[in-house]
């Protein structure tokens, strides 16, 4: 179904706004319920207008609280419901980590009951923002089962995935890169038909090196990936678009054309989710690799706010070309 | 605000004849059967036929049972490990208790979960996980959802003393009280978190009080008495059906067993187990029965001994009852 957008595209921030639209259209059980999502249209304005709308009962003010309304959700979910929980900034959702753990993977596994929560978080780096409102908290989530972890890279995935998310009955952890908000931006309209969850997507066909990666690692891997061309280096970049669950055959595919690997992430390198998919690939992929997997990642820090300090930190396009040539090369 | 702290003695004349005695012996067969479930289950418990430990109710009867004799069949509940009566009272099958400690497949979870986590949705039970009070925050949820949708619904969540100091029982109370929610907040103060007194637990003198400061009444009540927690849950039933937001109820009690079975309880002064063994709300609620003459002593014998029995029964069907099978492990950790 095509939108009325025009024809200079649609920021990433304004995919994830309509489909949730459309969403909270179709279905009167979806609701949204986070920390000024209402009069205030969230931190980041993805929900403006949404209160005029559709009014108070479907989008909810909390205080801030943000064990209170993930719990809230489950309980809303288990009875037929179907919430959208934002919260503000997915640093802050260590303060929900004992429901999200406890109560919302596990509830399914423990007792058959559908747990449909949807739980938008606007993660990452580059805003300058600091060591608490930086964090890339993906890891933290993917060890555990029962939810699904779903990073959008472009505009098209962010609405579809989001769709996907909201209508899938388990409890989905979708992470927002804010950078992207309103730098990244179609080509053209976007269609709010939804993308299935655990599928990758080949988003630029190489020969000679893979690099896995996803959300905003997907547009910057292009970039160089472009730059590398001119150097005769072709790059495959492959967007796995959903951590949980993982389409590690697509992976696979792609690694046993090119025989080499790299993963691209901007969350810190130690059990960042570049160790699992290194680990995936040397167990299915060993004997038709011509190199080491490597992980370009951010380093084993917090994330700075000083510029000088989170550059040294967060994976740069001259530190992603270089270690492309070196593995591409070798 | 209608805040009271002082909770009224149990009174042998309060007019129960005057009462439905239907009610009244709907109240009383759950309690004894509440009583004669958990005694075989202690019995189990030594004799090995449980996979862990047991966590009992023994004086909890008159919270778990009054309460959830106060609800409609549409509504909710989250009740804790105490509650035994009170999921007995929605319909749960002693059975399917005794299978979920035993870790069955015929247990409510089928095994992947066990011990004292054995709510079901269908009879409109929450079953929660080990962290009390995470069941709070989530029965707010299954309130927001009743009001959302228009439904004469409530919810009853349950929670010890010991929860009442963790964050999720104040973010739940403050979000139920900003919210307007159709909730009602039991607070089973047993005096001991695990081997923690409440002395040690709060500076405040007492729990119900609490509630003042989230904007909607707390009431305290006598835990011992059956007739006093259903009259305090019932109003704030009532309140909650009006609209009018949540209540906070302290239904004071004694844990007259260990935290679980495994636990002798040895912090606890011998000379409180003596003065409590005085109250037992089994046996209050029955001598009150027959002083009115709601109940007679033939038909006190004759509960007693069904429940005797319906205990025996179950035990011998969930011993039967077999055991999941280890390759199914892998199933179910995602919904369709």
């Amino acid at each position: 179904m095509p939108t009325k957008t025009d024809t200079e595209g649609v920021t990433y921030l304004e995919a994830i706004g309509q489909a949730m639209m459309s969403e909270m259209e179709a279905d009167p059980d979806v609701f949204l319920i986070g920390e000024d999502v209402g009069q205030f249209g969230g931190a980041f304005k993805v929900t403006k207008g949404f209160l005029e709308k559709f009014g108070p009962r479907r989008v909810v003010d909390t205080p801030i609280a943000e064990t209170g309304f993930t719990g809230l959700a489950a309980g809303a979910a288990l009875v037929g419901l179907r919430p959208i929980v934002e919260y503000q900034f997915a640093d802050f959702i260590s303060c929900a980590f004992d429901p999200i753990i406890n109560v919302l993977a596990r509830h399914h596994y423990r007792t058959g009951d559908a747990m449909p929560v949807t739980m938008r978080a606007p993660f990452g780096a580059r805003l300058r923002a600091g060591p608490t409102h930086s964090q890339s908290v993906e890891s933290y989530f993917a060890h555990v089962p029962g939810l699904k972890i779903v990073m959008p890279g472009s505009p098209q995935d962010a609405a579809g995935l989001l769709i996907s998310s909201i209508r899938d009955n388990n409890p989905v952890l979708y992470l927002e890169n804010k950078y992207l908000y309103r730098r990244l931006r179609s080509d053209g309209p976007i269609n709010l038909d939804p993308i299935p969850l655990g599928q990758a997507k080949v988003v630029r066909e190489g020969r000679d090196v893979t690099l896995i990666t996803y959300s905003a690692g997907v547009s910057q891997g292009v970039e160089v990936a472009d730059e590398l061309d001119k150097e005769g280096i072709s790059v495959e970049v492959v967007d796995i678009r959903t951590l949980v669950p993982l389409d590690i055959d697509t992976i696979v595919t792609s690694v046993k054309k090119t025989a080499r690997a790299v993963v691209l992430h901007e969350a810190a390198r130690r059990l960042g989710f570049g160790s699992e998919i290194a680990a995936e690939v040397q167990e299915k992929c060993f004997w038709h690799l011509d190199q080491p997997v490597a992980r370009i990642t951010a380093k084993n820090t917090p994330v700075p706010t000083s510029p000088a300090l989170e550059d040294a930190t967060i994976p740069q396009p001259a530190e992603i070309a270089q270690t492309l040539r070196e593995v591409a090369r070798a | 605000m209608a805040t009271s702290t002082e909770s009224k003695p149990q009174s042998a004349d309060d007019a129960l004849a005057a009462r439905d005695p239907k009610l009244l012996i709907h109240i009383y067969e759950m309690m004894v059967l509440t009583r004669a479930v958990e005694d075989r289950m202690v019995a189990m418990y030594k004799s090995g036929d449980l996979l862990g430990s047991l966590y009992t109710g023994h004086w909890h009867e008159a919270i778990s049972v009054g309460s959830a004799a106060a609800l409609g069949d549409g509504d909710y509940m989250a009740p804790i490990h105490r509650d035994l009566g009170a999921h007995l009272c929605r319909g749960m099958e002693p059975w399917q208790v005794m299978a979920s400690f035993m870790g069955k497949a015929t247990s409510p979870t089928g095994g992947r979960d066990g011990t004292l986590h054995y709510g079901r949705l269908d009879l409109g039970i929450y079953n929660l996980p080990s962290h009390i009070p995470a069941n709070f925050p989530v029965a707010t949820g299954m309130a927001f959802a009743a009001k959302y949708r228009g439904e004469d619904r409530v919810c009853l969540a349950f929670c010890g003393d010991g929860s009442t100091s963790r964050a999720d029982f104040h973010e739940a109370l403050n979000m139920a009280g900003a919210l307007t929610l159709p909730c009602i907040f039991v607070v089973e103060n047993n005096q001991f978190a695990y081997s923690t007194p409440v002395s040690m637990q709060t500076a405040s003198q007492d729990f119900a009080g609490k509630a003042s400061a989230y904007g909607f009444p707390g009431v305290k009540v006598d835990g011992t008495d059956a007739v006093a927690v259903y009259d305090a849950v019932e109003e704030a039933v009532t309140r909650a059906r009006k609209g009018d937001g949540p209540t906070l109820i302290e239904a004071v009690t004694m844990r007259m067993h260990g935290h679980a079975e495994h636990d002798p309880a040895d912090y606890v002064p011998r000379e409180m187990f003596e003065e409590w063994r005085k109250k037992d709300p089994v046996e209050l609620f029955e001598r009150r029965l027959l002083d009115s003459g709601v109940l007679s002593d033939a038909t006190a014998k004759e509960t007693r001994e069904k429940a005797r029995q319906h205990a025996i029964d179950a035990r011998r069907k969930a011993l039967a009852d077999p055991m999941p099978d280890g390759s199914t492990v892998e199933e179910g950790v995602y919904a369709d």
